[in-house]
């Protein structure tokens, strides 16, 4: 079959997409092997490669260890790492399993109220974030202070002393936004696609006696994994690389994402012009997510395209 | 007794969602409304002033239009060059070229980093100390090249245009290749018998039988340049001026910095209001005719 171009078009065609290809490639190699030089080094030659590789020895092989030690350690790059995984994956847990809880019920059973149900959380697709910020940020003051009240004097006489609940500044907090805010799109998403899973599979278990419960976790929750797995990879994007609550949100450094962290280190290393401990924290902050595209890469691309085109 | 387990069953696994949907989604967008009608500082009791935060962000709109401006300007500009782009790469790569994968593949990269690295990357590229990459490829050619701040706030919106073109075209063009994908070749072999052209094929056949995701792509464009945040925080290292302000970097500062609740949710509320708008609108006028097939 003639599908290819033919003479002068396609060799344009083909110069325009190799331009292109540069432009995003070279910008990414660049911050790699910058992230090896020294900032003497990159003042001094701002496009060469580094000299841990061309002229390798003890002493140049030293710099880029030095940087990413700087940005791993110094600068609190593991932290900030180890709370992105670690808020992610517990909001991606209870996402999967409250979207697919709610969506199963609204894509299989009938009830009272289902139109409503569905459609309150079908709104939540056009509410921007923005818009539950401030709202929020208050709501979680006066929901801290109601839980001080009602918990304190409890544990006290436990003997526990007077436990303070704040809402700010900590993961379960955040946690609490993500998931809720994730709610709309996963549950869209997963009740067209339990909507299309047969439903015999579902009598076959009752007859034998299989109880709801049983059937959702054993028989829908299994089936339904290819739903979850685009849900999963599009949660997991936003998450990840979200900025704006965890910007308002979480102050203790000790707190902060990789996001958080890495905007508040290129602030300060502006100031301190440390460029060799700047691109080492870009990369790290770029490479897990391109681990993450090498190996899902098809999955990625098509689970975003599902998600957009039902978004 | 059997419905009595059943009704159970679906109050069990609807509540729990529902309620934590309604309590930190629901209620707070209510409550919105609700702060754009006062005059808080946060700490005290609010006053209510009726409409007058709306008032004044449109009556003294010194603050309020350019910010809106530059939201405008930062979805047209990069949407045009970005739709382009994406529908060019996403034509080429699905007639089936060498190295079609390669192009998909890397060009899609971009998207998926998150904004803070995108936007740190491009300060370092626009650099006009010594490590800037585009300053030190001017200096390639020109010997003679002065150093330019490219982000600095005067030039901030046009230095954002290649960096949101850079990091948005190929999810368009991953969007458009599907879309592309989903068109059945007998129609284009229908066409071809009948003499058309390549670039006849496209606007015939291509572009009509692919309306609906166009539709959705600029309504993304059109949202994601009303909530634009994330990348003029950091260039301007958390303090954006009238030059470089959007509506959600100014909500933010006049909440958390000027302590000035009911203007900054006001500016929130217009913010949803304008994304209401604007899906409403894209949806009546760019949904032609669906064509079936």
């Amino acid at each position: 079959m003639q599908r290819m171009l033919g003479g002068a078009g396609s060799g344009l065609k083909y110069a325009i997409l190799v331009l292109y290809l540069l432009a995003v490639v070279f910008p990414m190699v660049w911050v790699l092997y910058t992230s090896a030089k020294s900032t003497q080094e990159i003042y001094q030659n701002p496009f060469g490669l580094p000299a841990a590789v061309t002229a390798p020895s003890a002493k140049t092989l030293e710099t880029p260890i030095e940087n990413f030690e700087k940005a791993w350690v110094g600068s609190h790059f593991s932290s900030y790492f180890v709370n992105s995984v670690k808020l992610v994956s517990i909001s991606l847990v209870l996402i999967l399993l409250l979207g697919a809880m709610a969506a199963y019920v609204l894509a299989r059973f009938e009830f009272r109220g289902k139109g409503l149900v569905y459609y309150l959380f079908l709104s939540g697709l056009l509410i921007p974030m923005q818009l539950i910020l401030i709202p929020l940020f208050f709501q979680f003051s006066d929901m801290g202070e109601a839980l001080t009240r009602l918990l304190g004097p409890i544990t006290e006489r436990l003997g526990l002393g007077y436990l303070t609940v704040s809402l700010h500044d900590s993961h379960p907090g955040l946690i609490l936004i993500y998931v809720a805010a994730s709610l709309p799109f996963t549950v869209f998403v997963l009740t067209s696609f339990f909507r299309t899973l047969p439903g015999e599979l579902r009598e076959a278990a009752m007859i034998d006696g299989a109880s709801e419960y049983r059937i959702f976790f054993s028989v829908m929750m299994p089936l339904g994994k290819p739903g979850l797995v685009t849900v999963a990879i599009f949660n997991f994007l936003g998450l990840w690389n979200e900025y704006l609550f965890g910007l308002v949100f979480l102050n203790s450094d000790h707190l902060k994402t990789l996001p958080l962290g890495l905007a508040s280190i290129s602030m300060q290393a502006q100031y301190k012009s440390d460029f060799g401990l700047l691109f080492a924290g870009l990369v790290i902050a770029m490479v897990p997510t391109l681990l993450v595209y090498m190996f899902l890469q098809e999955r990625l691309t098509k689970g975003i395209t599902v998600g957009a085109l039902k978004g | 007794m059997k419905r009595k387990e059943q009704k159970t069953f679906i109050a069990a696994f609807l509540l729990p969602p529902l309620l934590l949907y309604a309590l930190f989604v629901l209620w707070p967008a209510v409550n919105a409304f609700r702060y754009s009608l006062t005059r808080w500082d946060g700490l005290g009791s609010a006053t209510w002033v009726g409409l007058y935060n709306f008032r004044n962000i449109l009556a003294r709109s010194s603050e309020f239009m350019p910010a809106l401006e530059h939201n405008v300007f930062l979805m047209v500009v990069p949407g045009i060059i970005t739709l382009s782009l994406a529908l060019f790469f996403a034509y080429v790569i699905h007639q089936r070229i060498r190295g079609a994968r390669l192009f998909r593949i890397a060009f899609f990269f971009p998207n998926i980093i998150s904004s803070v690295a995108v936007a740190l990357l491009w300060v370092l590229i626009y650099s006009a100390s010594d490590v800037g990459l585009l300053n030190n490829l001017l200096r390639l050619i020109n010997p003679k090249h002065e150093m330019i701040a490219f982000a600095e706030s005067s030039r901030l919106l046009w230095a954002l245009v290649p960096m949101i073109v850079w990091s948005g075209t190929g999810f368009y063009m991953v969007l458009f290749l599907a879309a592309m994908e989903n068109i059945p070749d007998s129609f284009y072999e229908a066409a071809r018998l009948d003499g058309a052209g390549s670039f006849a094929l496209f606007r015939k056949v291509t572009l009509p039988l692919m309306w609906d995701v166009l539709t959705t792509g600029i309504i993304f464009l059109v949202i994601g340049g009303l909530k634009i945040f994330d990348v003029i925080w950091v260039m301007e290292n958390g303090r954006p001026t009238t030059t470089t302000h959007t509506m959600a970097t100014l909500m933010y500062s006049k909440v958390f910095e000027e302590y000035n609740i009911g203007y900054g949710t006001a500016i929130a509320v217009l913010l949803f209001i304008l994304v209401l708008l604007a899906t409403m609108v894209s949806f009546r006028l760019l949904r032609r005719e669906r064509l079936e097939y």
